[in-house]
């Protein structure tokens, strides 16, 4: 994740620009005067003039890039690849100082590490996967070894092929002219491979990567593929004609290649600078473009369209479930940075309020993001935490209403197989002992039996209805249509049953639809209605269900029926003599 | 009187055997389940088949289920449902395909010998039987314009005979009146309500019904 950094005044990147203006004009002194025939600056004026752009556009583009994100090292590279990209002309200064060319010799092979640097850590500034660190630790390392090397052991003297500086080396310890050799050759080779692999970890990301991130390698891919080109032309050339000559038309053609390649990696990490900040321009404006009460989700839309990543998700961060919501309030998966993606915690006083999974395109989303955008932020968590809520809710409601039927059908089994059971037995014990009293001539026993026999059909006749009215059986054998028949057999007022869906549904709806109209006749009832209408339809994924009655006017709201409906998402319209149910059943 | 009964509470089952033994009725199985009920219908061949509604698995309406396979099959076996439930739904549900030798009773008229001896009897004898309990709820319904409001007290009496399934000499022998008078009174009653008079006993019991749960 992208750490927060504080902006601070850095005296270094002051520094930079004026001393890469004294480092660029002294190398075009140099290259006018002394370096004349020793640098390939001082071969013409195309050549003053391409290495002059190419180095300083490089640490402008650099400081341009820094200043306008402090925390990227982009910049930093840029302007440190700007400065040694001089470095060789400093070298060809015939008859300067041996320490400034000594100097030069060792910070020239920098230039290459530097830029192979910044490619591969554009735009963020990190270098992700493991290929890529490799290769720009070895590039380095390689580039220390060689210089140390080339420092300790080369005499410029005894280099045969020695044209830019013949005389000087400082740093000498002991002059070793075959391993001096030996080392620039692999350092050449070494260097060409190098610019082949960056040009092969250019193409993988370019395949890789997912739209918004590829489009921001591109203002920088085709410079980088131009300079590995440079370098390996160079080596070839070498190979071929080891002198390396700034007249001869194919070397001074290689160098005005590798110096394009480097203007237009400048150009490319300017234009990129420039796109950044007309999107944390659109980012800060967002707040003001989603209005009063914008729906669920738009801040993500309007986040997304404001950095031209449509793959940019915000998930917010319930600390009371523990998990991440959208913006709806569905729980998801806690967002990840992969190749491509980067992933960026918004914190607002030390609580972390969401994260955001965007394209790596856009390094440090959390500073760009204005006052008004995080308090959007903070509203929209809190829409999703309350949306979250009511669905963790409405599933209870329906674990509730789920349990009370099941419980409700186990009850009126229960009767059935048990209480009756029990019932049907005491009467035929009673009915049997009244059978022996009459044979025994016991008049007064076997009346008083035969009451008890009545007392016990009674009691078999009261349990039946109990039964029935906590569960009908047929509601769950035969379904709607015949319950709702079975209750108006037995309703205290005349009941037209209208259109009955003759169909199944989930046993919630079915229940749901019964109970609904059993409280309905009764509440018509208890309103001196003198008839009422019932019908059951289906409407496309709804059974819609209406009771109208002729009663006075209704006072109760029917909570309980609109609880019960609600849990199954549906809708009740509870009006003085009519109520009607939506039931989704689909 | 060969018959078989089907009741999966043993206690049950065992006190209704007795009964109809001592009552002088042969018992030639007894089944706990539907499948048993069946097999045995198949084998043994009574009279008549006293099933339980409620049976195993679900323990609903499989033995209702049974008994239309009885009838279906076995167009001599009659079969005697015994219900928890009153329920004109499934009385109707009963008699709707084979409206002859079937009837409903409420399981506690079991240990009222007399009335299930004489329900057998009558199914034996190709009736219908309908329990007096299911009759006087669909009687007893509230009707917006009750077109049983135009019915003289005996003629609703009769009609609620007519409902149980009894024949016109039963009715005759249950008032104390001649046939003659009962046939006068159900073609009275068929004509007020606008039914067909239909000669056949069975399909008549059908149309009372369907006509009061109208």
């Amino acid at each position: 994740m992208t750490a927060v950094s504080i902006p601070r005044v850095n005296l270094a990147r002051l520094a930079a620009g004026p001393a890469a203006l004294a480092v660029g004009l002294g190398a075009l002194a140099v290259a006018q005067g002394p370096g004349r025939f020793t640098t390939y600056a001082g071969r013409s004026g195309l050549t003053a003039t391409l290495t002059v752009a190419a180095g300083l556009g490089l640490v402008a583009a650099g400081l341009v890039a820094a200043l306008s994100r402090p925390a990227g090292r982009i910049g930093d590279l840029a302007v440190l690849a700007g400065l040694v990209w001089f470095a060789p002309v400093w070298v060809g200064w015939d008859k300067g100082p041996p320490l400034v060319r000594s100097l030069a010799m060792l910070a020239a092979g920098l230039a290459f590490p530097l830029l192979l640097h910044l490619v591969l850590a554009y735009p963020s500034g990190q270098l992700h996967g493991t290929a890529a660190r490799v290769l720009v630790a070895s590039v380095y390392l390689e580039t220390v070894v060689v210089a140390l090397g080339q420092a300790f052991f080369r005499k410029p003297f005894f280099d045969p092929n020695c044209w830019a500086n013949c005389t000087d080396n400082s740093f000498l310890v002991r002059s070793l002219p075959q391993l001096a050799r030996a080392i620039e050759v692999a350092d050449r080779w070494f260097t060409a491979a190098a610019a082949a692999a960056l040009v092969a970890l250019c193409a993988r990301r370019l395949l890789r990567d997912s739209g918004p991130a590829r489009r921001a390698l591109l203002p920088i891919v085709p410079a980088a593929g131009l300079l590995a080109g440079a370098v390996i032309a160079h080596a070839v050339a070498l190979q071929r004609r080891p002198l390396e000559d700034p007249s001869d038309p194919a070397f001074r053609t290689i160098y005005a290649l590798g110096c394009t390649a480097v203007i237009l990696l400048a150009a490319g990490l300017v234009w990129a600078t420039v796109r950044t900040r007309s999107q944390r321009r659109a980012v800060a404006r967002i707040a003001t473009s989603l209005g009063q009460a914008p729906p669920p989700g738009s801040l993500q839309a309007a986040l997304a369209q404001a950095v031209g990543d449509p793959e940019l998700q915000i998930a917010y961060w319930l600390p009371d479930a523990e998990h991440y919501v959208d913006a709806t309030g569905r729980p998801v998966p806690e967002p990840v940075a992969s190749p491509g993606r980067a992933v960026t915690a918004l914190v607002r006083d030390g609580r972390r309020i969401a994260v955001v999974a965007h394209t790596a395109a856009l390094p440090d989303l959390e500073r760009e993001l204005g006052a008004a955008v995080r308090l959007a932020l903070e509203n929209e968590r809190l829409q999703a935490e309350a949306l979250a809520q009511l669905d963790q809710l409405r599933a209870s409601r329906v674990r509730i209403v789920q349990t009370g039927d099941s419980e409700r059908r186990r009850l009126e089994r229960d009767l059935h197989d048990g209480a009756q059971q029990q019932l049907l037995a005491l009467s035929y014990d009673l009915r049997l002992a009244r059978a022996q009293a009459q044979a025994d001539g016991d008049s007064h026993t076997g009346s008083l039996l035969t009451e008890a026999t009545g007392q016990a059909q009674a009691a078999l006749g009261e349990l039946r209805d109990l039964a029935h009215g906590i569960y009908p059986a047929i509601l769950a054998e035969a379904g709607l249509g015949p319950a709702l028949a079975s209750l108006a057999d037995a309703a205290p007022l005349p009941v037209e049953i209208g259109d009955a869906a003759q169909g199944r549904y989930p046993a919630a709806v079915e229940t749901a639809a019964y109970l609904l109209v059993a409280e309905a006749l009764d509440d018509a009832a208890g309103r001196d209605a003198s008839h009422a209408s019932v019908s059951a339809m289906q409407d496309g994924g709804r059974l819609v269900v209406t009771v109208q009655d002729d009663g006075t006017n209704r006072t109760s709201s029917m909570v309980q029926l609109a609880d019960r409906v609600g849990a199954l998402d549906g809708s009740l319209d509870v009006e003085p003599t009519r109520l009607q149910a939506e039931l989704p059943c689909a | 009187m060969r018959v078989i009964v089907a009741d999966d509470v043993l206690l049950t089952r065992e006190g209704i055997v007795r009964l109809l033994r001592d009552a002088g009725i042969e018992v030639v199985a007894e089944a706990e389940d539907a499948q048993a009920l069946l097999q045995h219908v198949r084998l043994a061949r009574p009279d008549v088949a006293l099933v339980d509604i409620r049976m195993p698995p679900t323990h609903t309406d499989e033995g209702l289920v049974a008994a239309q396979t009885i009838r279906a099959e076995h167009p001599e076996v009659g079969v005697l449902v015994l219900s928890q439930y009153v329920e004109p739904s499934y009385a109707l549900r009963l008699i709707q395909e084979h409206p002859e030798r079937v009837g409903y009773l409420l399981k506690e008229r079991v240990f009222d010998i007399a009335t299930v001896v004489d329900a057998l009897r009558r199914i034996v004898d190709g009736e219908t039987v309908i329990d007096p309990t299911i009759v006087s709820r669909l009687v007893g319904r509230r009707r917006r314009q009750d077109p049983l409001a135009g019915l003289s007290e005996r003629e609703r009496e009769v009609l609620g005979l007519v409902a149980e399934g009894m024949s016109n000499r039963a009715i005759a022998a249950r008032l104390y009146v001649t046939e003659r008078t009962v046939e006068a009174h159900v073609t009275q009653i068929f004509q007020k309500l606008h039914l067909p008079e239909s000669p056949d006993q069975h399909r008549r019991v059908l149309a009372v019904l369907a006509f009061l749960r109208a």
